[in-house]
């Protein structure tokens, strides 16, 4: 393995230990027949997700989690949970349930067989010094045939920037605008229809108060 | 820690929340799998991103451009748009779950027989 984009040991024991929390807290949601319960632990494995995140240098889309996952949905669970007080008979598991573990399984088994025998393109196949500079080292811009290009920085380059993959959240940005603009402006669209559309599902309409 | 032993990690997510998918008789338990089967393939997105490179990067001769270089973070952007079409999602079928609730008094996805009420 190519030594820049190696990770130490000890990120991998947080890996490890994140993986461990997300996947207990998932178990947890799926089994416990308290609702209530189901959504803690649903927070819980959110936040070792977001973990999981950021142990993967993507700080931004670990943040992201925490705000929109722990932060909103969780908490619209709960509160869709506390309005709805089914909970006794809420959580009763469905008669198929050897029918669902072994679909679960045999897929899980399938993707676990395909992760495992393909040749992935691994990002340690990266030997151009100036890619390398520009994922994980410094890295300065010039202007060749109109064209952008990344080089090494040396130590007498004065506006250098840090690599894409350690810093990224300015690099989410502008591919957001340059490269995603009219996908990122079509999910503005896209939100506000959902919350009109949540509003108009959910509207008492008159004359149901009555049945 | 390599890109196969997280795509582990989000396939057994996915696994488990398709289980609960399967299994679950409450709308609202069958909405929080949804959330989890989201997530691992969420981690499964940025995983490809920290462990896969773009082909244009690969080539160990010539000149890395800008745009090439940000390609490596596509990733992210993607799951940018997994994080908010998610969460339009659940906010739309927690509205349903509520209009149910009010037209049958029920949460049970067994009772959810009929488009009108």
């Amino acid at each position: 393995m190519n030594e820049p984009f190696s990770t130490s040991s000890t990120v991998t024991v947080a890996f490890y230990a994140a993986s461990v929390l997300t996947i207990v807290a998932a178990v947890l949601v799926v089994t416990q027949r308290d609702l209530v319960r189901s959504v803690v632990a649903l927070a819980f494995s959110f936040i070792g997700v977001a973990a999981i995140y950021f142990i993967l240098n993507a700080e931004f889309i670990g943040i992201v989690q925490i705000l929109v996952y722990v932060g909103a949905i969780s908490i619209l669970i709960a509160f869709a949970v506390m309005f709805i007080r089914d909970l006794t008979i809420a959580g009763a598991l469905s008669k198929n349930m050897l029918l669902s573990a072994t679909a679960s399984v045999l897929l899980l088994a399938a993707v676990i067989f395909v992760v495992y025998n393909t040749e992935w393109v691994g990002i340690e196949e990266v030997t151009h010094p100036d890619a390398v500079a520009g994922l994980v080292g410094e890295y300065t811009e010039h202007e060749q045939n109109g064209r952008r290009i990344v080089r090494i920085a040396s130590s007498e380059s004065e506006d250098s920037y840090t690599g894409v993959m350690v810093d990224s959240s300015g690099t989410i940005g502008a591919l957001l605008i340059r490269n995603y603009l009219l996908p990122f402006e079509t999910l503005g669209l896209l939100l506000i229809a959902a919350l009109i559309g949540a509003l108009v599902i959910i509207r008492e309409r008159r004359g149901d108060a009555k049945n | 820690m390599n890109l196969e032993s997280v795509l582990v990690v989000a396939a057994t997510l996915f696994s488990i929340g398709l289980f609960g998918v399967l299994s679950r008789r409450n709308i609202i338990a069958v909405i929080m799998s949804l959330e989890l089967m989201f997530n691992g393939v969420l981690v499964a997105t940025i995983a490809f991103a920290r462990f896969t490179a773009p082909a244009a990067l690969l080539s160990s001769s010539g000149t890395v451009t800008v745009d090439s270089l940000r390609t490596a973070l596509s990733g992210h952007v993607f799951a940018v748009f997994v994080i908010a079409i998610a969460a339009a999602e659940t906010a739309l079928a927690l509205a349903l779950v509520f209009a149910f609730y009010r037209a049958r008094q029920s949460v049970e996805l067994a009772d959810a027989t009929q488009m009108k009420h």
